[in-house]
């Protein structure tokens, strides 16, 4: 074993974890792209590293979601069912699709994040209106309530427009299992833009379902023999070392230039992966 | 289903997926400082990251369970239909082993 490569390994996934955490966002955006670019590691090898650090990520961090009793689960497992099948669809195409695809759709996918993040996500004020009801989601009983420290009491919110969401968790699973990422950037907007939920139930939930998710296409990886554990050790231990020391860190630095900076990292990584698809390699 | 039997599940699978992650996390860690001066680690760190796959797997079927308790059949039936597309994707993996690019 090469050690000085497996530290490598482990402070490049530290250190974009513990920053990604900052701001609220998953690595496995940064981790593809670094570990392709810099690494020089097949991009099949660097999607099954970076989906065993998702797994790490999501279930490391699920406790304070659920123990702060935002995360709706009943509400999670109708969407895993959307979720897992568009990661069983991005199985059977990882090894057909030619990887120049791959890497255009990594460069979308860092453009979209990039425009997110600059957009800085805000809270719709929907919580409580009561406009269409969806029969699915009546019938499943998928409406909940979360505690909102703001307000200091108890929001009700509903379930709505359940087709759409599940359509959109359909293409984010597959999303996820093509590119290794947990893409709650995907999620996210679909739960609270697409199904009208608060955003902390929306950010909670996500982050339950991507492992469900990052699992499903990972077992199979893992049965296919493309989990290397020489790269996928040091990155998935530092992606939850980093995650775990991000989420106890205060933020020094100012949030908005840290932000800015990130949405920076992400257009310049969407560059390069726009120009990998091309077949130019800057690095 | 009550809200203290939703508060107790949820107490549960927060133990089981935070102590669980740890315990992945540390049969990783010990696979690879035992590969730093045996290769035989690796095997070790493996069998970590299979764990790390399987802890989510395994909290679908503890929401299973649950599901099944409370008599909530039609939930319950979503529950077992993801656990069945993800002993699909598995299949799918083992079938396509020899040919899958990027294979150690």
């Amino acid at each position: 074993m090469d050690v000085s490569f497996s530290l490598w390994l482990f402070a490049v996934a530290a250190a974009t974890s513990a920053l990604g955490g900052m701001l609220g966002m998953a690595s496995g955006i940064f981790i593809v792209p670094v570990l392709a670019t810099f690494g020089h590691i097949e991009i099949h090898r660097a999607i099954g590293a970076s989906i065993v650090s998702v797994i790490a990520c999501s279930c490391g961090g699920a406790a304070p979601f659920l123990k702060n009793r935002l995360t709706n689960i009943r509400l999670a497992v109708v969407l895993e069912v959307a979720t897992t099948a568009g990661a069983l669809t991005g199985v059977l195409l990882a090894g057909i699709i030619p990887v120049p695809y791959l890497f255009f759709l990594f460069a979308v996918i860092l453009f979209v994040s990039a425009q997110q993040m600059f957009a800085k996500r805000r809270d719709l004020g929907l919580a409580e209106t009561r406009t269409e009801s969806c029969g699915w989601a009546d019938a499943l009983k998928l409406h909940s309530r979360y505690p909102d420290r703001a307000l200091e009491r108890d929001v009700d919110y509903q379930v709505q427009r359940l087709p759409v969401g599940m359509a959109l968790m359909y293409g984010a699973g597959l999303v996820s299992a093509l590119l290794g990422i947990g893409s709650g950037v995907l999620k996210i907007p679909a739960m609270d833009t697409g199904m009208r939920l608060p955003i902390k139930v929306s950010s909670a939930t996500s982050n339950f379902m991507i492992g469900v998710t990052a699992a499903a296409s990972g077992a199979a990886y893992f049965a296919r023999g493309v989990i290397v554990p020489s790269v996928a050790a040091p990155v998935a231990i530092g992606s939850f070392a980093g995650a775990v020391l991000g989420s106890h860190v205060v933020i020094r630095a100012s949030s908005q230039k840290l932000r800015l900076f990130f949405v920076a990292v992400l257009v310049l990584l969407g560059v390069e992966m726009l120009l990998s698809s091309l077949g130019v390699h800057v690095f | 289903m009550s809200s203290e039997a939703m508060a107790r599940i949820e107490r549960r699978i927060a133990a089981l997926l935070r102590y669980g992650t740890w315990l992945a996390s540390l049969v990783i860690v010990a696979g690879l400082v035992i590969a730093s001066r045996d290769p035989v680690g690796m095997r070790l760190a493996q069998l970590g990251i299979g764990l790390l796959i399987l802890l989510p797997v395994s909290r679908v079927i503890f929401v299973l369970f649950a599901l099944l308790r409370e008599r909530d059949y039609r939930l319950a039936l979503a529950a077992a239909l993801v656990l069945l597309i993800i002993v699909a994707s598995i299949a799918v993996g083992v079938h396509a082993g020899g040919e899958a690019p990027g294979r150690e």
